[in-house]
């Protein structure tokens, strides 16, 4: 087995609402290595979104550690793990989360951008036209159908080359054509660049597909947690 | 009816687009009705009691002695309606010590015992006026015994008399403000005036016979009867309510003024409204898209949403009205001595009423277009996730159009002037719809400006983010900034040419009324020969046979064709004038006529509509003289040079009463050694030390700017307003962008230095803008009105523009501190509900 690239231990993640605790995330522990293709699954409500904000580093756990490439980020602030996330992970989210004052090329360049790559430009071409938008690299967000949007968003995820890609039900606002056809890509893109996908999902064929399925119930694995 | 809960809980959850709104309101209404309420009280003090101000019910004025058929007139009115009477003669001149050295120019009004017939010249002894003020005694002005080194009992010389010093004027009703006076005042008994010898004719003495009636409300009738009898063009009958006074035109003007101002500060309020209320409602689109969906029709929502707009436009137009108050409770430390000391500054239910009404009316035209777009947002949308929800665009026009015309009704009723009101509002319209142009000109070159730094260029993108009031924001700041920083141009220029840089050769003495046969003793007093121009007084009656219409020329802002003119002749030109209209000043050869040839000068040409050719009818001494435009004259140097409205050939004039006037350049300490060699060779001459008045209206012009500086930075807060309106408008889509740029691995540093050169491009944009116009527009008034050369002052260019970028970039990062600090994921957990 290859080295593991997230590493995370008794993880948890409570909610204060009101003057009530509401646990969210309980006692997670989950080694994921580099290449894996994981997906979370569970029903509405289980956590799957906010074990991908906690283990992603957009969200704090209430207890436990993260570990991402080696390091630890669990006490990391918000500007230190800016750069870590430019770097190391790809986002894919359901609702595509583009900038809308950008076109697709540039929301594609934007990561490389901000890493000051200067090669941001040809990269992003590139990549638009493995997924098929060379022509659609021009227009603007609000131009784009809902699969286009996503290719967009899967090509903005990998413009750095990050070893780690999050995705949350990237298919959830697609059609069912559609969805095959992001999967596909996003599986492709996936084992040509060596990355490890985490992707949270409802959908049992896309499950059937990954090298391993990690169910959430009420907040807890209930099943996948050894690598 | 309405859901008060729906009402308190909507306002409840407001935040910080209501305060923005009500701070909007209150804006927009608290200048409005600090000058109203300012207004009422000058109307108060000055106007309702002017019976003081003028001396009387009944005023009558001349520069001449009172012709007969009018002193007759009033002896009948006299005896018939138990009328009381006092008179008064006026003039300048120059007094000095009866033994000490020193001179003084003043300001003398000789009065007959009865004076004043309202009101009371109260003294700082205490002791009543007319007991004081006998044969041979004068009462001064505080100034002058401070100026020449005098004390009570000492003894003054006036013209040829020498008059003892009795007590000094506390208050004088007459003249309320004392800023726009050349000299001080001294009161002297009518019994010393042929001593004295300073009545002399041609000299610019006035004559006045005051009235009191025993029903004042008479007057009017009274004056007609007496004007029937007056000589045309020379002597004026008016009543206290219509008279003319230099401190009702000068209130007049600078309120009217002063209204332009606060009426723009409530036009660009009411585009912060617009926009504070329309980020309001933006946050509400889901309440009131949910609200369709389940049932609730565009009447209600748009009910409960004008009662909440009306809540808070009346919070708004209470604390506009209570800042209004506050503002004018300043009015004392910010006019100074402008400010009539007696002039008691109180607050009317009237004043309150009127701001609170102006308020609401400003608050239910500026929020009908965000209101009316409730309509627009449908409950599809909700899927959609798209909630922006377009007007058409005739009923945006039909809204606009509703504003103008509520506007133009507003300008006409402060300015109580149809015509102007209308001039201003186009005026106004067209400088902001310049402005408009130019700040789409100048986005639209922005947004094709190809930019290699990543922030910067997000910057610029987010200029151009849906619901980004940034044409309005720098419509607003540029406007605003514009018209402070034209101000400011003004005051530099006017200071700079008429005190910095008065102009080495320009005359810095002026003398008036020397007389035929003192040439050689005034050449002998100042030392050297000197330029004398003589003077004829003369007045305008008619312009190719219609007659100036007096009441109407007092109304004039600018110079009155109805006064008293000094008319001259000469043969020849000026060395500072040129022949703009005709061949030379009069025609080479003509034919023999009753009708003379007369020169006019191109601003009086131009205040009066004359042309060559055109026949003015003028009255010397009481006799009419038919004379023809044949030149119009133009001059080449600034007003400090001698000039003359009217030139006459000297055949036509040589003949009449008339005086000199010398206007000369002496080294400046020597001015007021030369000055009291005149008035001891020459009484009866009046000299002006004009280095010293210059001065004076140097303190004066810096007054009246610090004023309109004050008001105009209410501008700039209502651009400040709409800056911050923005900001919220635009929360969730600024929230939106922040939260990408984090997730993608942009820092909070990367993230702020966005938000600082955005904020930072609206700034020099603003600036650079409000400069442009600025220079133009203070260019066109030196060189159009004023007639003076212009210059720049880069130093206020660059604080201005650096202080606009400071604010701006300061108050969008404050405002947007709160979106920047918050997390990426918390943004995704709510788009994920």
């Amino acid at each position: 087995m290859t080295a593991a690239i997230l590493v995370s231990s008794r993880l948890s993640k409570t909610y204060q609402i009101g003057g009530r605790q509401l646990p969210v995330l309980s006692d997670i522990s989950l080694t994921v290595s580099r290449g894996e293709f994981v997906v979370i699954t569970g029903n509405s409500g289980s956590g799957k979104t906010t074990l991908l904000s906690v283990l992603s580093g957009l969200d704090r756990p209430s207890s436990g550690t993260i570990r991402l490439a080696d390091r630890d980020i669990t006490e990391l602030s918000e500007d230190e793990l800016a750069p870590l996330r430019n770097e190391l992970i790809g986002f894919v989210f359901q609702a595509f989360h583009l900038i809308p004052s950008l076109n697709a090329l540039e929301n594609v360049m934007f990561p490389a951008e901000l890493k000051k790559d200067p090669a941001a430009g040809d990269k992003a071409t590139r990549l638009l036209e493995r997924v098929g938008l060379s022509m659609r690299r021009q227009h603007m967000v609000s131009e784009l159908s809902g699969g286009e949007k996503q290719r967009v968003a899967i090509c903005r995820a990998l413009i750095n080359d990050p070893p780690l890609v999050f995705a949350d039900e990237p298919t959830g606002n697609l059609d069912s054509t559609n969805s095959r056809e992001i999967m596909s890509l996003l599986l492709e893109l996936q084992r040509e660049r060596d990355a490890t996908l985490v992707l949270a999902t409802h959908s049992r064929e896309i499950a059937r597909q990954a090298d391993r399925e990690v169910r959430l119930a009420d907040g807890r694995l209930v099943s996948g947690e050894a690598s | 009816m309405i859901q008060v809960r729906f009402v308190l809980r909507e306002l409840r959850y407001g935040g910080a687009q209501a305060l923005t709104f009500i701070l909007c309101v209150a804006l927009s209404i608290a200048t409005l009705t600090a000058l109203n309420s300012f207004r009422s009280d000058v109307h108060r003090s000055l106007l309702n009691d002017a019976q003081k101000l003028h001396g009387g019910d009944v005023i009558i004025h001349s520069h001449y002695p009172i012709s007969e058929p009018l002193e007759q007139a009033v002896r009948d009115i006299q005896s018939r309606a138990g009328a009381d009477l006092a008179r008064v003669y006026g003039f300048n001149s120059v007094v000095r010590p009866e033994v000490a050295d020193g001179s003084l120019f003043v300001n003398i009004m000789a009065v007959a015992p009865g004076y004043p017939l309202y009101g009371s010249v109260d003294l700082a002894s205490g002791r009543p006026f007319g007991e004081v003020l006998q044969a041979g005694a004068v009462v001064v002005a505080p100034e002058v015994l401070s100026r020449l080194s005098l004390r009570i009992g000492d003894r003054l010389r006036i013209g040829t008399a020498v008059l003892t010093i009795v007590d000094t004027i506390d208050y004088d009703p007459s003249r309320p403000v004392s800023i726009f006076s050349l000299g001080p005042r001294i009161f002297t008994s009518t019994g010393d005036l042929e001593q004295m010898g300073l009545l002399g004719v041609g000299s610019r003495s006035h004559y006045e016979i005051l009235l009191r009636l025993p029903e004042p409300e008479q007057a009017r009738k009274i004056a007609e009867t007496l004007s029937r009898v007056a000589t045309a063009g020379q002597e004026r009958v008016e009543t206290a309510t219509t008279a003319r006074s230099q401190v009702k035109r000068f209130f007049d003007n600078m309120l009217f003024f002063l209204s332009f101002i606060s009426i723009f500060t409530l036009l660009l309020s009411g585009i912060g409204m617009q926009s504070s209320l329309s980020a309001l409602l933006r946050q509400k689109q889901y309440t009131i898209a949910i609200g369709k969906t389940v049932g609730a029709t565009y009447r209600f929502l748009l009910l409960h949403y004008l009662a909440l707009t009306m809540l808070l436009g009346l919070i708004g137009a209470i604390a506009g009205v209570l800042a209004g108050l506050i503002i004018k409770s300043t009015f004392p430390l910010l006019f100074g001595e402008i400010i009539p000391a007696e002039l008691m500054l109180g607050v009317t239910i009237g004043d309150l009423v009127e701001g609170m009404l102006i308020g609401l009316l400003v608050v239910v035209l500026f929020s009908s277009l965000p209101l009316y777009r409730i309509a627009a947002i449908r409950p599809v949308a909700l899927l959609r996730l798209d909630l922006t929800g377009n007007v058409g665009k005739p009923a945006t026009y039909l809204l606009a159009a509703l504003v103008v015309v509520f506007l133009a009704l507003l300008v006409v009723r402060q300015l109580e002037d149809v015509q102007t009101g209308l001039v201003f509002m186009l005026g106004c319209l067209g400088f902001i719809a310049i402005i408009f142009l130019l700040t789409s000109l100048v986005l639209r070159l922005l947004r094709a400006l190809p930019v290699g730094n990543l922030a910067m260029r997000q910057a610029f993108r987010s200029l151009f983010r849906p619901g980004n009031a940034t044409r309005s924001i720098i419509v607003t700041l540029a406007s605003a900034l514009s018209v402070l920083l034209t101000i400011f141009l003004l005051e530099f220029n006017l200071v700079a040419s008429f005190i910095t840089s008065y102009p080495k050769d320009a005359p810095n003495l002026f003398s008036l009324d020397i007389q035929r046969g003192q040439q050689e003793a005034f050449f002998a007093a100042v030392g050297k020969e000197a330029e004398l121009f003589p003077v004829v007084r003369g007045r305008l009656l008619s312009i190719n046979g219609e007659a100036i219409d007096y009441e109407r020329e007092n109304q004039r802002r600018s110079d009155s064709l109805a006064r008293e003119f000094n008319l001259t002749y000469r043969d020849t030109l000026l060395d500072d004038e040129i022949i703009v209209r005709g061949e030379r000043l009069f025609e080479a050869s003509r034919p023999a006529s009753d009708v003379v040839e007369v020169s006019v000068l191109d601003t009086i040409a131009e205040i009066g509509d004359i042309d060559l050719g055109d026949r003015l009818v003028f009255s010397i001494q009481g006799l009419p003289m038919t004379a023809e435009v044949t030149s119009i004259r133009s001059r080449t140097k600034s007003k400090l040079y001698p000039f003359f409205y009217f030139v006459f050939a000297e055949e036509v004039l040589a003949a009449a009463p008339h005086t000199f006037f010398a206007a000369l350049h002496l080294e400046r300490d020597a001015i007021d050694e030369t000055i009291t060699r005149i008035v001891t060779a020459l009484p009866n001459v009046s000299t002006l030390n004009v280095a010293d008045t210059v001065v004076r209206l140097g303190e004066l012009i810096d007054r009246l700017a610090r004023v309109i500086t004050f008001f105009s930075l209410f501008s700039i807060v209502a651009g400040c307003l709409i800056l911050i309106g923005s900001v919220l408008a635009t929360r969730l889509e600024r929230i939106r962008d922040c939260a990408y740029y984090k997730i993608v691995g942009g820092t909070t540093r990367f993230v702020l230095s966005i938000t600082v050169y955005e904020n930072l491009l609206l700034g020099m944009t603003s600036s650079i803008l409000a400069a442009a116009v600025a220079i133009v527009s203070s260019w066109l008034i030196c060189s159009a009105w004023f007639n003076i050369a212009f210059r720049l002052h880069g130093g206020a260019l660059v604080i201005m523009a650096l202080t606009t970028c400071a604010a701006v970039v300061g108050i969008g990062l404050i405002s947007s501190l709160s979106i920047v600090r918050q997390k990426p994921v918390t943004f995704l957990y709510r788009q994920n509900g």
